[in-house]
């Protein structure tokens, strides 16, 4: 036996060697996440299968001292899932639905189930899962609790935070505690709003119970378009004055719809217009018909040229299939493609959209946007070729000019997408000193040794109380 | 926030100084001092918050009165910044002049705080839908043990920047932080806002099916609310245990879904005023308990309730909450429920505090920890959540 076995060695005695990646070819894929444009490189990655597996080598980190990052199935677009010389821990194999109690409409579940499958395994029940990111295909729970993800149809039935009631966590010293109650109030501190978008700062879920939602008795998706965005912009504002809470409610530019309409997934949209709404609204059958009608007055009262009603759930997919894979259909105009998640009070949204044009055209850049203009929550998004210095000079200023536009806005730097690396350095814009130590604080109750995740979410220089502390040992200290 | 249960705070004053910031630097400057000297502080917003059985051992209160007003209202935002001491009545007067509202219906009198609310994650009967203020709240100012000014999430109604300092403060009773202002969304005002009252029965499997019924049926109540005869009597609904649930959105779905639920059971419109009723009805002598599990537990809970003579009670469907208005008498009466059974103690007369001890103490280590790295000076509601007892 060895007296000094190397960290593979032992973690490989917990989880196998099989799943225990070191090499560079197996380890590529997790230098990665859903943001292009970043990577890091992990120590090693490990995948466990079990919860017991988890706890095991949380355990044995916190013993070596190690830091270590989470990660689900890495659609993250904040770079939050890298590990740059940290284990990486893959929680995707832990796909299993504990329990799904249909009479108080929860599910309880391990952290690597797919968002998406969760509504499928429900949907016998007539519940689903409401919180739908645009990658809930492949996202992971475990992922949008570490988030508190959103997605189109947050607007009416709220994001990730909203859904979750209780949760077990392994917290990074190897502590296995449960936070929230499915079965009565908790009482206490909101231990689980505060641990759900952590960005896996705090500790890892090792199961999550989360509110399923009522499937709707009827649904209604209505595409209308418009020869401005100011037009389309007011269109939004007066639908949501009337009281009607649409399930969705989500703006296109002219550059999105050429883009996605050039690829395959094409939805029908007018590529002439400069800007469409899909909005849905969803509840019961019988009062859906006057909602419907007003909202097809309010939107031809504000200039819409056609209003069409998606006839049938064929249509409906289609209209949906366009703006869910946007980003996607952006990717076959460049090779790159930077994506903001920036979030403005709903009355700014016409004049920040025409300052996003200004910005763009004084920097040279293609600017889609794709958005949640019912919340307010853009995604300015810029395909570019990073080979080119140039264009990436003008890019990157272009972005750090729309994001400091939406936070004099009144707004804030991230609504779904978290700052994981990529939003570190706005983090100082929208919050003070005072809040930044505040937020440094509550990281170390969870994480004292800010081995989880680290260099995340906080800028390092706001941690007062840590200056000149090292955030961790080396890893060569114990490799 | 029930009625007014001053009886430490009034002896407390007449021994020492009320401190009145009139702004959040002013406050900061307070606790800075506090915690310095080690002085211990009872935060008081309109005086009427819930003591939650445990008496706050301060010398000196916080008042946070002149902390108030409405801050930044922008109808098209559907958003809402106050400061902590504005009363719920003062944002509901400025919000329907512009046709919306803030879903807050905590029991107890609508002077009550904005910040009391938030501190005591107060919820009423639209907590079982769009009323939870964890939900409602994106942004919170507060201020820490330390004195330090925190500002916690924004003014925007979508927002992941940074780790959550909101939904920390919502429901900490001021122990991790003096709340000085906070953001909320509006609703719009629906269409069609209505109320009716469905006869309960009293057989326990009748009721059982009563209320799977309802959960099931067509409709999506913004309240489903049980009373007991007691508290039906109360809210002038008569002596008969009732279910009253509030329908909402366009006239032609609200009438259907009235039409629905008349469908199930004896069925009748009652004005939208019973809300406010069952809201102030609190009777000061006595103790308020909340017992609470799983949704499908409620019949069970509920007719234990029952099984208490003449008993003051009503219960959210959706949340699986009986909440319980105990007379003296009727104390012992608790034993009724399973030890299981989750209970929360909201208030009680001071004269019998000694024989009634909550369970929502936090004693886990991160709750602790919590405490520690926002108050470490233990100088902010001490003892309001049943710990350090001196």
């Amino acid at each position: 036996m060895r007296t000094n076995p190397t960290l593979a060695t032992q973690l490989s005695a917990i989880v196998g060697a099989k799943h225990v990646l070191e090499r560079p070819a197996e380890t590529f894929v997790y230098t990665a996440d859903g943001l292009p444009g970043y990577r890091r490189q992990p120590t090693l990655v490990v995948l466990p299968g079990t919860r017991d597996e988890v706890i095991a080598i949380v355990r044995l980190l916190a013993s070596l001292g190690v830091p270590w990052v989470p990660r689900g199935a890495g659609t993250g677009l904040s770079g939050g899932a890298l590990a740059d010389g940290a284990v990486l821990l893959g929680l995707h194999r832990l796909r299993r639905i504990i329990h799904i109690d249909p009479e108080n409409r929860i599910a309880t579940v391990e952290p690597g189930v797919v968002n998406a499958s969760l509504s499928r395994a429900t949907a016998g029940h007539g519940l689903h899962y409401a919180p739908d990111p645009s990658s809930q295909a492949a996202c992971t729970i475990g992922g949008n609790v570490a988030e508190n993800a959103g997605g189109p149809h947050c607007l009416k039935y709220g994001v990730t935070l909203n859904h979750v009631v209780a949760l077990t966590v392994v917290l990074p010293d190897g502590t296995v505690t449960t936070l929230g109650s499915s079965d009565g109030e908790a009482g206490g501190y909101d231990l689980v709003g505060t641990f759900v978008g952590s960005e896996g700062c705090f500790g890892v879920a090792l199961d999550v119970t989360v509110r399923l939602t009522r499937n709707p008795e009827a649904v209604r998706t209505l595409l209308a378009d418009f020869m401005s965005i100011d037009a389309a912009a007011q269109a939004v504002s007066a639908i949501v004055a009337t009281g009607i809470v649409p399930a969705a409610l989500e703006m296109m530019d002219r550059a999105t719809i050429v883009a996605v309409e050039a690829s395959i997934y094409a939805a029908g949209y007018p590529v002439d217009a400069a800007a469409v709404l899909l909005i849905e609204i969803d509840g019961l059958a019988v009062g859906m018909e006057p909602d419907v009608a007003r909202i097809d007055a309010i939107c031809r009262q504000h200039g819409a040229r056609t209003v069409r009603v998606a006839r049938d759930d064929v249509e409906r997919a289609r209209l949906w299939q366009g703006r869910k894979k946007a980003f996607g259909a952006m990717g076959r105009i460049a090779p790159h493609l930077i994506v903001q998640d920036a979030v403005v009070p709903r009355t700014k949204l016409p004049a920040v959209m025409a300052d996003i044009g200004r910005i763009a055209a004084a920097h040279r850049v293609n600017v889609c946007n794709v958005f949640h203009a019912g919340d307010g929550n853009l995604h300015p998004n810029i395909a570019y070729n990073a080979g080119d210095a140039d264009e990436s000079a003008r890019v990157h200023d272009a972005m750090r000019a729309i994001m400091k536009l939406c936070v004099d806005a009144g707004g804030s730097v991230t609504g779904e997408h978290g700052i994981g690396l990529d939003k570190l350095e706005y983090m100082p814009l929208i919050f003070s000193e005072d809040t930044l130590a505040a937020m440094c604080r509550l990281r170390e109750v969870f994480d004292p040794e800010r081995r989880a995740n680290p260099g995340k979410v906080v800028p390092m220089r706001s941690c007062r109380e840590w200056a000149g502390v090292p955030a961790t040992r080396r890893q060569g200290d114990h490799a | 926030m029930p009625d007014e249960r001053m009886g430490d705070a009034t002896a407390l004053m007449a021994s020492s100084g009320r401190l009145a910031p009139p702004s959040v630097s002013v406050l900061a400057d307070a606790v800075r001092t506090a915690h310095r000297e080690a002085t211990p502080l009872r935060i008081v917003g309109g005086g009427r918050w819930l003591d939650a059985a445990h008496p706050v051992q301060a010398s000196r209160s916080l008042d946070l009165s002149g902390l108030s007003g409405i801050v930044e209202y922008v109808p098209g935002d559907l958003t809402l910044t106050a400061n902590a001491g504005t009363t719920l009545a003062e944002i509901e007067e400025a919000t329907a002049a512009h046709r919306q509202w803030l879903p807050f219906d905590a029991f107890g009198d609508p002077r009550g705080t904005l910040g009391a609310t938030l501190a005591t994650a107060s919820a009423g009967p639209l907590g079982g839908s769009i009323g939870l203020p964890r939900d409602v709240t994106v942004g919170v100012t507060f201020v820490t043990g330390e004195g330090e000014i925190v500002r916690g999430g924004g003014r925007v109604v979508k927002n992941v920047a940074g780790f959550d300092l909101v939904r920390l403060t919502i429901g900490a009773w001021g122990t991790l932080g003096v709340i000085a202002e906070a953001t909320v969304r509006l609703r719009a005002r629906p269409e069609a806002d209505e109320t009716v009252a469905l006869m309960l029965p009293t057989e326990r499997d009748a009721l059982a099916t009563l209320l799977s019924t309802v959960r099931a049926a067509s409709v999506e109540p913004l309240s489903a609310e049980l009373l007991s005869p007691a508290c039906a009597a109360r809210c002038a609904l008569g002596d008969r245990g009732v279910m009253l649930v509030r329908l909402a959105g366009n006239a032609i779905g609200v009438h259907h879904q009235r039409s629905t639920l008349a469908k199930l059971t004896a069925c009748e419109s009652v004005s939208a005023e019973v809300w406010s009723r069952l809201r102030q009805s609190d009777p000061a002598d006595r103790a308020v308990v909340r017992v609470s599990r799983r949704p499908s537990e409620l019949g069970r809970l509920w007719s234990s309730a029952m099984s208490i003579p003449g008993i003051d009670a009503h219960a959210t469907l959706a949340r699986g909450i009986v909440r319980l208005r105990l007379t003296s008498a009727e104390r012992a009466a608790l034993g009724a429920f399973d030890a299981e059974d989750r209970r929360v103690i909201e208030s009680v007369p001071p004269a019998w505090r000694d024989a009634m001890s909550s369970s929502h103490t936090p004693s886990d280590p991160i709750s602790r920890r919590l405490r520690d790295a926002f108050d470490p000076g233990r100088i902010l509601n001490r003892g309001i959540l049943g710990e350090e007892a001196s």
